[in-house]
């Protein structure tokens, strides 16, 4: 079922509001005001149509990319900036940078591997499972993930005690800058679903309504007690790797992605079927910048940690 | 007062944190049908499939789920077997379990309490991967606590507290599990308290898990000749009881420190280490090292024997610091 007339509004300013934090993002990389560096998630907004369906109380673990998981959630864009920038109003206090857990809109956090997030999943989804909530458990993951040991036990333990998670592959079609065919043996990663015996589905991950449609029903199904799904985005990643990693990949791919951009498409669905004005574009994106801005500001004036934090944190 | 060995001991553990605490549940490979005497036998009957989860073949999957689920407010104990296996979940326990309260800034509060039950050791001829004692590597890393029990009673008081602290524990029992009382009546160890297995006067020796038995053994045979060992047992590395330790050194004026595991960058050195720094001028001679001279443990009795600490060893290395 396609959002209401607000949820599409509300799913449009999503969009707009984590492109607007990316770009203020990539601003403070290219400042240099980022102690570490920051991995972009430019082009793969239309994942929110996903993300934006999650009850308050539900899970999330993403990737090493992007906004889009956290401004989906709900988390405040001016402590995920101040992390950026390593400062003591930071969701982590400055310790972890990029890694935020926002347990508050319940993300669990960041690991620096790729693949270690899969198994957590299995464990919130375990969680709800014991204590026999209704809660669902969505988990991303890329292309090159897919290859991870941990991601194939996780499908499988997810199969096997049927437990309420959604996969959501953001296949981006590139590991750095390797293309896919080096590290795939299929083309779609979906397939894989059939042999962990869940359904697996290929979604064009830049039309977030196709996205919005296809996690409804996995989310449901997950919700309903009928277990874990596979869903496949297919999307594309607008930046390198990350700022400051050079980019490596065909111009020519890269630009005929431009045209394919998740918030132009979305833009253009809505605004055809008169829910959307080019006045309301222009409100939208300028509120989203001034939010962000703000978001900036609030991290280069927040203070850096005593060193004295360094020693906090570690037992409870 | 009625005998365990060190599994019963921690099987009773399990059953009663489980029945006081709807959080807790224990996640492993094997843990059902539930085959005689070990530490996780007969808690699928009481408790249910749900709560005792024999997982797929990956421990980092086991170790993994279970910080997912500590995460969100549950207790899980993860089961390993043998810490030699534990290895596939190295990236789970030192980098998520160990670091993620940390690294995320204890956001919203963040507790990650897991028990990681693993089994260690060697003297059964089962080869380099099945014999192993990894204690130091864990105590290398931070975050996680390092519990290594040498009696039932230490076993079962110890566990308890393990599954109600709110950190990640490394609990290791040893595959030379021994026997001893264990009251009815409930009972919980706190961690950071080293036990003095045996006074003495003459030379401290400080030991945990197995090596204690060899340690107690050797003080045994070293008192015929007049030697007077006090023998501790810290019971636990982190936290560290190194009072106890520097206080016993500061009465002898002698240590040795005995460890199954490898002996480079080991526990004998950082707590011999610990003991200089405290107190460099209470010792009267060198601090003694009775470890596995850095070597994978052969299979073969007689090999197995040269490579891993034995009674006789801490004999000799007892007797040197009072040559």
């Amino acid at each position: 079922m396609a959002p209401t007339p607000t949820g599409q509004l509300e799913l449009y300013t999503l969009m707009v509001r984590s492109r607007a934090f990316e770009e203020a993002a990539i601003a403070l990389a290219a400042a240099g005001d980022i102690p570490g560096s920051w991995l972009s998630g430019v082009g793969q907004e239309g994942t929110l149509g996903a993300i934006s369906q999650l009850r308050p109380d539900d899970y999330l673990t993403y990737t090493h990319r992007g906004s889009y998981g956290f401004i989906g959630r709900g988390s405040d864009p001016k402590r995920l900036m101040a992390e950026l920038l390593g400062k003591r109003t930071g969701y982590s206090k400055g310790k972890g940078g990029r890694h935020i857990a926002d347990l508050e809109h319940g993300i669990l956090g960041k690991s620096g591997t790729i693949g270690a997030h899969a198994p957590l999943a299995i464990g919130a989804a375990t969680a709800v499972q014991i204590r026999g909530g209704d809660q669902v458990v969505m988990s991303l993951f890329g292309e090159g993930t897919s290859n991870r040991g941990t991601t194939h036990s996780s499908l499988v333990a997810a199969s096997v005690w049927r437990l309420p998670v959604v996969w959501l592959c953001e296949n981006n079609g590139y590991m750095g800058s390797v293309p896919a065919r080096a590290y795939t043996a299929v083309t779609d990663i979906a397939d894989m679903a059939a042999s962990y015996g869940m359904p697996g589905t290929v979604v064009d991950g830049n039309d977030v309504s196709a996205v919005h449609q296809a996690a409804e029903d996995a989310i449901d199904r997950a919700r309903a007690g009928q277990g874990p799904s596979l869903l496949e985005l297919k999307t594309f990643r607008m930046r390198a790797f990350g700022e400051s990693w050079p980019e490596l990949r065909d111009p020519a791919e890269i630009a005929a992605w431009q045209e394919r951009d998740p918030i132009l498409l979305y833009q253009r669905q809505l605004t055809a079927s008169d829910r959307l004005t080019v006045a309301d574009v222009e409100a939208i994106r300028a509120a989203a910048h001034a939010e962000m801005a703000a978001a900036a500001e609030f991290a280069r004036e927040s203070p850096f940690p005593d060193p004295a934090e360094a020693f906090e944190d570690l037992y409870a | 007062m009625r005998t365990l060995t060190i599994s019963q001991a921690m099987n009773e553990a399990l059953h009663e944190e489980m029945r006081r605490d709807p959080a807790v549940y224990v996640v492993g490979l094997g843990l059902y049908p539930s085959d005689g005497d070990d530490a996780t036998s007969g808690l699928v009957d009481e408790f249910g499939e749900r709560r005792v989860r024999s997982a797929p073949n990956d421990e980092a999957l086991i170790a993994g789920s279970a910080v997912g689920a500590a995460l969100v407010g549950m207790r899980p104990v993860a089961e390993f077997y043998l810490a030699d296996f534990a290895f596939n979940a190295l990236d789970e326990i030192l980098s998520k379990a160990g670091k993620w309260r940390y690294m995320h800034g204890s956001n919203a509060g963040m507790k990650l309490p897991i028990v990681f039950l693993q089994g260690i050791g060697g003297y059964v001829g089962a080869a380099a991967e099945h014999s192993q004692s990894p204690l130091a590597l864990y105590w290398h890393s931070p975050g996680l606590k390092i519990v290594a029990p040498s009696t039932s009673y230490d076993a079962k008081g110890l566990l308890k507290t393990a599954v109600r602290d709110d950190n990640p524990v490394m609990f290791f029992i040893h595959k030379f599990e021994d026997s001893g009382p264990v009251p009815e009546d409930e009972y919980l160890i706190p961690f950071g308290v080293a036990e003095i297995r045996r006074d003495g006067a003459d030379a401290t020796v400080v030991a945990t898990s197995y090596m204690v038995t060899l340690a107690l053994q050797a003080a045994e045979n070293l008192a015929d000749r007049g030697v007077d060992v006090e023998v501790i047992d810290p019971r636990t590395l982190e936290p560290l009881d190194i009072d106890t330790i520097v206080g016993s050194v500061q009465k002898t004026g002698r240590l040795v420190v005995v460890d199954e595991d490898t002996e480079r960058c080991g526990v004998a050195a950082e707590i011999g280490a610990q003991v200089l720094e405290r107190d460099f001028a209470a010792l009267r001679a060198p601090v003694g090292r009775v470890a596995n001279p850095n070597l994978p443990v052969p299979y073969s009795p007689p090999l197995e024997e040269a490579v891993l600490p034995s009674v006789a060893k801490i004999e000799a290395a007892i007797l040197a610091t009072l040559a």
